[in-house]
């Protein structure tokens, strides 16, 4: 080691030069996670872009018969009136929840995590920090919204015959509309962590709160009109009426919705005036950002930091000792590991929550699902409707299975040294696992199906089915995330979301994919086919094709049965074969 | 030169670093001694903007961190106990770019790069991308990004967690020869025998305040103990009852 020569101190970087040296770290880490994306990922990357685009056209073909069915009955007025709102009102959920999400997103990059520590101390300015944070948040919230809103506008772009500039002019306006929520976001975020930084969770709480109770608002009075009014003239004029909060011009959701609309009619100077204007505005909001950032976040960041984090008591809970002894029946190895992993998950909510958030949507739209279905009368929906809610049930809980489950073998490995040490068969272990997903999966997967088959009215024996079919999906699902999880663990990684994202996650989420398809064409699928054909008489099948059905049925719910037992069995058995060889370090 | 003014710091009711007042001069090699909880990474933090004190000020050549923090951590190369590195870049990119944060022009950044490489024997990874690093890799790499650009305040938390031997000399080296240079370092460690082996003088801080502060020897001979080494005494002084002269400091 040599000791370093003295050089002349060098000023501080402009504005500019700070600008370009984060583009060139973004780029340079893009750059990298690309490359090793490809090359190590490539199944996931694969699937990742195979089912973006499989979605994306799925809705722009959902969407396009939706404008072509509506441009083709409604009269022109009301067909306008109609698309209009419908714009307004997906923008302005869509504006509400992308001020939410950025503001979370925000919260975490800002003022949690080791980056912005080490940021913090080099010679950078405060709104510079701010902004290449702002930039990435603004693209981890919207992708979603580009992937979802861009089949509906270019659909209807093609039904409406729009011409070349309302096409061209869609991105740039879709980006512009972003940055406007994204930064009113951040500037709550930091006015909310600078000024009232003790009170952050209560507001948090207060404005989830808020939001889920502005959705169920808005479902409520969209959909508690009397049934037999539905798709008339008045029906109508009354959503319209109702959608009015979302059609308020100074909001910026109508500045979209009017400019495409504007621009797909041929009107390019309006469509071309409200870009400018939500561009304008864009660049306002993040600047106006930037300068709050300039002077409050660092200190917010002192305040955050400074209020340190009081130690948190635990004791087993009333919860605990009732799972304790309801799972008497178990060898105790497998109980006590049983309830230690509910007690983990419990004790996690930043991971559950998310499944919860969808639990809720999900249990809001069964909710709902009835009132619409009887006014529709259409003598199949219920039939459609009830095989389609089943298979999103089973495909929420592979999600779950992928994000939860399958991580569980390798969060063990960096505390295996502990497990290692009891007088513990490892085979305990991995069944104590299986047995915490079923669990888990049965509930929810079991009530969330009970409850749109009770809402959608279908008959006793369909109902029995679909809860046999919940627990054959369960006890596959469960063998499968366990046993992958266990063939393939993950154990230098401890975070749950980047074992689920890598390659064992994602063949997980396929093989889990594949399983619930299967189980579906073998088991409940014939029972539908059968089902509609007593209900419908053009479903009616002829002589030759009836005895299929019945074979069909009888065959493909005994192989159910088998293929879900296998599904099961055959990964654990994979499984707690490498678990018996697995070495922890 | 390093300057705590009367500085206070709080988390809700707890009291980290209560009325510390310390200067640290120019060419001195100062160790901040402690049990858990005494309130050194505090102070540390709060050295480089990463805390604001409730009260007092601190000063690194004579600037205000928490007024201008920017300002600060110009003059400062920052070490701290838990390492940042980004996984997805290799070293010789984070030090381009820690160069080019602190302005240095590419020409004067390659040399930089150059020196440090040679200076912390980074040659043989400093192309490799940093989340396949060892952990006295990951060490030697953030020496080389907190004295890129020549600072002339070091402040290092902790030097020595997990590294070897070997890793450790180099730091004991560095270090010595940096105060010997001329910059001010700081360092904050549990490791009593390093600080024996290259501090200039120590201060013991306890419950938030400084218990002591001075040379070895000094502290020797407050406890009336000229022969035992730095472990004893530190373990009498923090367990004990603070001495007249730490409580003459205090007030």
């Amino acid at each position: 080691m040599t000791t370093a020569a003295p050089l002349p101190p060098v000023g501080l970087p402009s504005p500019e030069a700070e600008s370009r040296g984060f583009l060139r770290l973004e780029w340079r880490i893009l750059r990298t996670q690309l490359a090793q994306g490809f090359a190590k990922s490539r199944l996931r990357y694969a699937l990742v872009i195979v089912l973006s685009i499989l979605l994306w056209f799925g809705l722009y073909y959902l969407v396009l018969e939706g404008f072509h069915f509506m441009k083709g009955t409604l009269p022109q007025r009301i067909h306008e009136q109609i698309v209009q709102a419908i714009f307004n009102m997906f923008f302005f959920a869509l504006f509400l929840m992308l001020i939410f999400s950025s503001g979370v997103i925000l919260y975490g990059s800002l003022f949690r995590g080791g980056e912005v520590t080490y940021l913090l101390t080099m010679p950078i300015r405060e709104e510079r920090i701010f902004q290449h944070k702002f930039q990435r948040a603004v693209m981890l919230s919207s992708w979603g919204f580009v992937l979802l809103g861009s089949p509906m506008l270019v659909a209807y772009g093609v039904v409406a015959h729009a011409p070349w500039y309302y096409h061209a002019m869609m991105l740039p306006m879709l980006v512009a509309f972003v940055f406007i929520p994204a930064g009113i976001g951040a500037i709550l975020l930091l006015v909310i962590m600078h000024f009232f930084p003790r009170k952050r969770i209560h507001l948090f709480t207060l404005t989830i709160v808020l939001v889920i109770g502005v959705t169920v608002w808005c479902f409520w009075s969209l959909f508690s009109r009397p049934e037999t009014d539905l798709f008339t003239p008045r029906w109508f004029q009354e959503m319209l009426r109702r959608l009015q909060l979302a059609q308020e011009k100074p909001l910026p959701n109508w500045w979209l919705s009017s400019g495409l609309l504007e621009a797909a009619s041929n009107a390019w100077s309006e469509g071309a005036m409200f870009l400018v204007l939500l561009i304008a505005n864009a660049l306002f909001f993040r600047e106006l950002a930037g300068m709050f950032a300039a002077r409050i976040y660092r200190k917010a960041y002192w305040e955050v930091a400074g209020l340190g984090s009081p130690p948190i008591r635990v004791q087993v809970g009333w919860f605990d000792r009732a799972l304790n002894r309801c799972l008497g029946f178990l060898s105790p190895p497998v109980r006590l590991i049983l309830v230690k992993d509910v007690r983990l998950f419990r004790r996690d909510p930043l991971q559950w929550s998310q499944f919860l958030i969808l639990i809720c949507l999900l249990l809001m739209y069964f909710t709902n699902v009835h009132p619409v279905s009887s006014a529709i009368r259409v003598s199949q929906w219920v039939n459609i409707v009830s095989f389609m809610n089943l298979s999103v049930v089973g495909l929420l809980m592979s999600t779950f299975t992928t994000r939860f489950v399958f991580p569980l073998v390798s969060l063990e490995g960096r505390h295996f040294w502990l497990l290692g040490l009891l007088p513990l068969k490892r085979d305990s272990i991995l069944w104590a696992k299986f047995l915490f997903s079923l669990g888990c999966l049965l509930v929810p997967c079991g009530l969330l199906i009970l409850l749109s088959d009770w809402r959608l009215g279908i008959p006793p024996m369909l109902i029995v089915q679909h809860q046999g079919t919940s627990l054959l999906l369960c006890l596959g699902l469960s063998g499968i995330g366990v046993g992958l999880g266990a063939r393939l663990p993950v154990i230098t990684e401890q975070s749950p979301s980047r074992i689920a994202a890598g390659f064992g996650g994602t063949l997980n989420l396929v093989i889990s994919t594949l399983f619930i398809v299967l189980i579906l064409v073998l088991t409940t699928l014939p029972c539908h086919v059968y089902l509609a054909r007593q209900m419908e008489p053009v479903f009616a099948f002829s002589g030759e094709a009836a005895p299929f059905i019945l074979f069909w049925l009888i065959v493909g719910s005994l192989a159910s049965i088998i293929v879900s037992v296998l599904a099961a069995l055959l990964p654990m058995w994979i499984g707690i074969r490498t678990f018996r060889r697995q070495e922890f370090h | 030169m390093i300057e705590f003014d009367l500085v206070i710091r709080r988390y809700g009711r707890t009291v980290a670093v209560n009325g510390l007042s310390l200067t640290i001069p120019q060419g001195e090699l100062f160790a901040l001694l402690g049990p858990n909880g005494a309130g050194k990474t505090t102070a540390i933090r709060m050295l480089v903007g990463l805390l604001q004190p409730d009260s007092g000020q601190v000063r690194v050549c004579g600037i205000d961190s928490s007024r201008k923090p920017r300002e600060a951590s110009r003059l400062m190369g920052y070490v701290p106990d838990e390492q940042y590195l980004y996984e997805k870049l290799s070293g010789r990119e984070i030090l381009e770019f820690a160069g080019e944060m602190h302005g240095m022009d590419r020409t004067t950044t390659r040399e930089h790069i150059a020196r440090e490489v040679e200076r912390f024997e980074l040659a043989n990874f400093i192309d490799n991308l940093t989340e396949t690093y060892s952990h006295g890799m990951r060490q030697r790499l953030v020496f080389a990004i907190a004295l890129l650009h020549d600072p002339k305040v070091l402040v290092v938390d902790e030097p020595m967690v997990g590294l070897d031997p070997r890793s450790a000399r180099v730091v004991k080296d560095l270090l010595r020869a940096e105060a010997a240079a001329g910059k001010t370092v700081l360092m904050s460690t549990h490791t009593l025998a390093l600080a024996e082996e290259i501090a200039d003088r120590i201060g013991i801080l306890n419950h938030g305040q400084l218990d002591f502060l001075g040379t070895l020897t000094e502290l020797r001979k407050e406890l009336s103990s000229p022969h035992q080494a730095l472990e004893h005494l530190f373990l009498e002084l923090t367990n004990g009852h603070p001495l007249p002269a730490a409580e003459k400091l205090s007030s």
